[in-house]
């Protein structure tokens, strides 16, 4: 038989050939021996080509076998059970053949359905698991990614990656059919992201499916946290179940420190005349309350990296800052670095060595502490550290201190609180007064400087509820400074691997985690970073999503840019022709276009910065009302 | 492994405690923490170059990738800080006295300008052109509403 040399099959390709009609349908001829007629090529394939009567199945064309009538609860229904018993809210997917029996039980299966999770439909895998990665970030929780068999998987490896180097926990279920398309099965689905997965399985029945779910769970979320995969096949997918139950869930268990070190910390902090707690990235907003309240506690000036990322101390509590004296004689860290004492989960490579894994990144995956890693102080002196988990952890410093404290203690830590927060206001103010100097230049410059876009925005949104879900690092990093990140999801923080094509997608799953709780969510979004997949605009705006977009258009890749220019620099080649590859411009990209062509409202572009101030007014008071909106911002490169 | 370098690169030096996020982050004033814009007075010395001409040359040489289109903004300003931009000649100095070096890790820093790649001319054309540029900074924070707004807003936080 001839066959093409192009015998890969694509889904989409595979999908859009299959509906155009009956006549494709009714062809004798395979579609990889028909192309290789058409084409006048033959060659020996490298994966078997769809059938006839695969074709008709793809496309819906095929009388279920009769047994299949009489299944009266299929396996996926009961793992939709176990998902919704987690408690997991969405679970986005782009469809795929290999989870169809998932799919329908998603959609259709409970009372009311399609809820707890919703159905979120992705236009890429890509997008789904880094809306699973936002969500996170911002829920402190996982939410579910599907992903089709082998080609979602490989579509969505980028951002597996990501999570897993940023620590999120990100459930994923990908399917796979054996007995259909073999180009969309494998022996070991999970072994093409298994070197940045924290665990995969694959499940032979429909019980071990359930137990593999909660298990999936489970692993996400204890630290280290990271994705994980299911790999769950079509046929227990629609397996008759009648008589299985979802089983008895256990929820995950917490290394804490011991009693004796809960005693001794607790001690001294309580005798310490100038404690200090610094902050890293905890797990959950549980975390964050629990870490105020110790510092309260015990009035502690506590440090933050709410301006990196989420889940850490109020940027502006009255206790966050330098203080009244910086003379600290106890510091105490919570997945920080301090002087003394600190508590901080395992690392990834611990995880990593476990597994059968590569390295990949610089220099492997970076599992935190010393001088990198989220939460970590470069350089910063360590003490010693307690590997635990410090979230999991603060309960029982917190009952100590209170079982422990004095009231001569108390009456002295009132005293020092009181200092504390008078210096700390003190020192914002006069941060914030040199901070609003430096945002002047360029003020009234057009195209516009990114430090006003974030100037006009913020007086716009500090009294709602907001959550700013995209990486400011390309866009100046101004919230840095200007904004106050006093929620556990005030800021995201970056993509985790430094992987393009995060900012729309990560703020979607932001907004999932906002359209019930009356938040909204800023998404500052760079131009290259939203060509990766803009069909996440469709998902905010079919779901309905409260999210605003501003374009930080400069229309290149400016960071590259610079660095091709130093480097032609140094060349003697001059910087005349370093635009080339790095710069979007002959045409210029319509944003706002782009996002009316997905349905969702916008403006611009605006290089006039007057006219700033009143279309981000428009777009918080869309986002508010639930309706996406992109404002298309011309701005200066950085 | 290459695209992650392109990619990954800030994340990973930011990771390192490296200089780069001083540039990613301080790209208004290139300062941390906010410190206030220099506000130095433009020069006066003679310019002998076309700006017309110089225009074309500063956005084709991609000059306003690290200046800003006004030379108020980016990862390196130098309105109202002018230093080796005060004189023709030290801006020409300035151009040819850069390091020619290859860095190992990419750089942001100003390149090597040689008169193989920047004619004398054109660089005094470009000299011209930037000599036009002004402030657009308003006179105090009052001047611009959100800024005020954002300074009274954390004036009256709760202490």
């Amino acid at each position: 038989m001839a066959k093409s040399p192009k015998t890969s099959v694509g889904r989409r390709g595979f999908l859009k050939s299959a509906a155009t009609g009956a006549a494709a349908l009714a062809a004798t001829a395979p579609l990889a021996e028909a192309q290789a007629q058409r084409n006048g090529t033959s060659a020996v394939p490298d994966a078997p080509a769809p059938t006839e009567a695969q074709l008709a199945r793809e496309a819906g064309n095929v009388r279920p076998p009769a047994t299949a009538r009489s299944i009266t609860r299929p396996g996926s229904d009961l793992m939709v059970q176990t998902v919704r018993d987690l408690g997991i809210e969405y679970a986005a997917a782009n469809p795929g053949s290999s989870f169809e029996g998932l799919q329908e039980s998603f959609i259709n299966y409970g009372n009311p359905p399609n809820r707890m999770p919703e159905w979120i439909t992705a236009l890429h895998e890509e997008s789904a698991v880094t809306m699973a990665h936002g969500y996170a970030k911002a829920e402190g929780k996982p939410m579910l990614a599907l992903l089709h068999g082998t080609i979602g998987v490989q579509h969505a490896a980028m951002s597996i990656y990501q999570a897993y180097y940023d620590r999120v926990p990100v459930v994923m279920i990908a399917g796979n059919d054996p007995d259909f398309i073999a180009a969309h099965t494998a022996h070991d689905m999970a072994g093409l992201v298994r070197s940045y997965t924290k665990w995969d399985n694959e499940p032979k029945t429909v019980e071990e499916a359930l137990v593999a779910l909660q298990r999936a769970y489970n692993e996400a979320v204890t630290p280290p946290m990271g994705p994980t995969l299911v790999v769950i096949s079509s046929e227990i997918q629609k397996e008759n179940s009648p008589n299985l139950k979802v089983p008895a869930y256990q929820p995950p268990q917490y290394t804490t420190i011991d009693a004796t070190h809960a005693r001794e910390i607790a001690k001294a902090l309580l005798d310490a005349q100038n404690p200090r707690i610094e902050v890293g990235r905890l797990r959950t907003p549980e975390g964050v309350k629990h870490a105020v309240e110790l510092a309260e506690l015990v009035g502690a000036c506590a440090s933050t990296t709410a301006t990196n990322g989420p889940m850490s101390f109020p940027q502006r509590h009255p206790l966050c800052g330098p203080g009244a004296d910086t003379s600290y004689d106890y510091a105490f860290g919570l997945e920080a670095p301090a002087a003394q004492v600190f508590i901080q989960g395992p690392n990834l490579a611990k995880v990593a060595a476990a597994r059968d894994t590569v390295d990949i990144g610089f220099g492997g995956i970076n599992g935190g502490g010393g001088r990198g890693g989220r939460g970590g102080r470069g350089g910063a002196p360590a003490g010693t550290r307690i590997e635990a988990d410090a979230e999991a952890s603060l309960p029982l410093i917190i009952d100590q201190v209170k079982q422990q404290i004095t009231s001569d203690q108390k009456t002295r830590i009132q005293g020092r609180s009181a200092k504390h927060a008078q210096a700390n206001h003190d020192a914002h103010v006069t941060a914030l007064t040199q901070a609003v100097a430096s945002k002047m230049a360029g003020w009234n410059a057009s195209p516009i400087s990114t430090a006003r876009v974030y100037s006009e925005l913020w007086p716009l949104i500090m009294h709602e509820d907001w959550c700013f879900a995209s990486p400011s690092g390309f866009s100046g990093g101004h919230n840095n400074q200007l904004w106050d990140h006093n929620k556990p999801y005030s800021y995201l923080g970056g993509q985790g691997a430094g992987g393009m094509g995060y900012g729309a997608p990560a703020s979607v799953g932001a907004a999932l985690a906002a359209k019930s709780r009356n938040r909204i969510v800023v998404n500052i979004q760079t131009d290259g970073d939203l060509n990766y997949a803009p069909g996440v605009l469709w998902t905010a705006a079919h779901h309905k999503l409260p999210m605003l977009t501003v374009m930080h258009n400069n229309r290149a890749w400016h960071q590259e840019y610079m660095f091709v220019e130093y480097m032609a620099g140094v060349r003697g080649r001059g910087a005349s022709r370093a635009h080339i590859g790095s710069v979007l411009r002959d045409p210029f990209i319509d944003y706002a276009k782009m996002a009316a062509g997905y349905g969702m409202a916008g403006e611009g572009p605006i290089s006039d910065p007057t006219k700033l101030s009143a279309a981000l007014r428009r777009g918080v008071a869309s986002a508010k009302r639930g309706e996406p909106y992109m404002i298309d911002v011309i701005t200066q490169p950085r | 492994m290459k695209n992650h370098l392109k990619r990954g690169w800030p994340v990973a030096a930011a990771f390192m405690g490296l200089a780069l996020p001083v540039v990613m982050l301080n790209a208004q004033g290139g300062r941390r923490g906010g410190a206030p814009a220099a506000n130095v007075p433009p020069p006066t010395s003679p310019v002998t170059g076309d700006a017309a001409a110089g225009k074309g040359l500063y956005y084709s040489f991609g000059c306003y990738a690290c200046h800003g289109y006004n030379g108020e903004t980016g990862a390196r300003p130098f309105v109202g800080r002018w230093g080796n931009l005060a004189t023709e000649k030290s801006f020409l100095t300035f151009l040819r006295g850069r390091a020619n070096v290859a860095p190992v890790t990419p750089s942001t820093s100003m390149p090597n300008f040689s008169e193989a790649s920047v004619t004398d001319k054109q660089a005094k054309d470009i000299y011209a052109y930037i000599r036009t540029f002004k402030s657009s900074a308003p006179a105090e924070a009052k001047d611009a509403p959100a800024l005020n707004a954002i300074l009274d807003a954390a004036k009256q936080e709760k202490k």
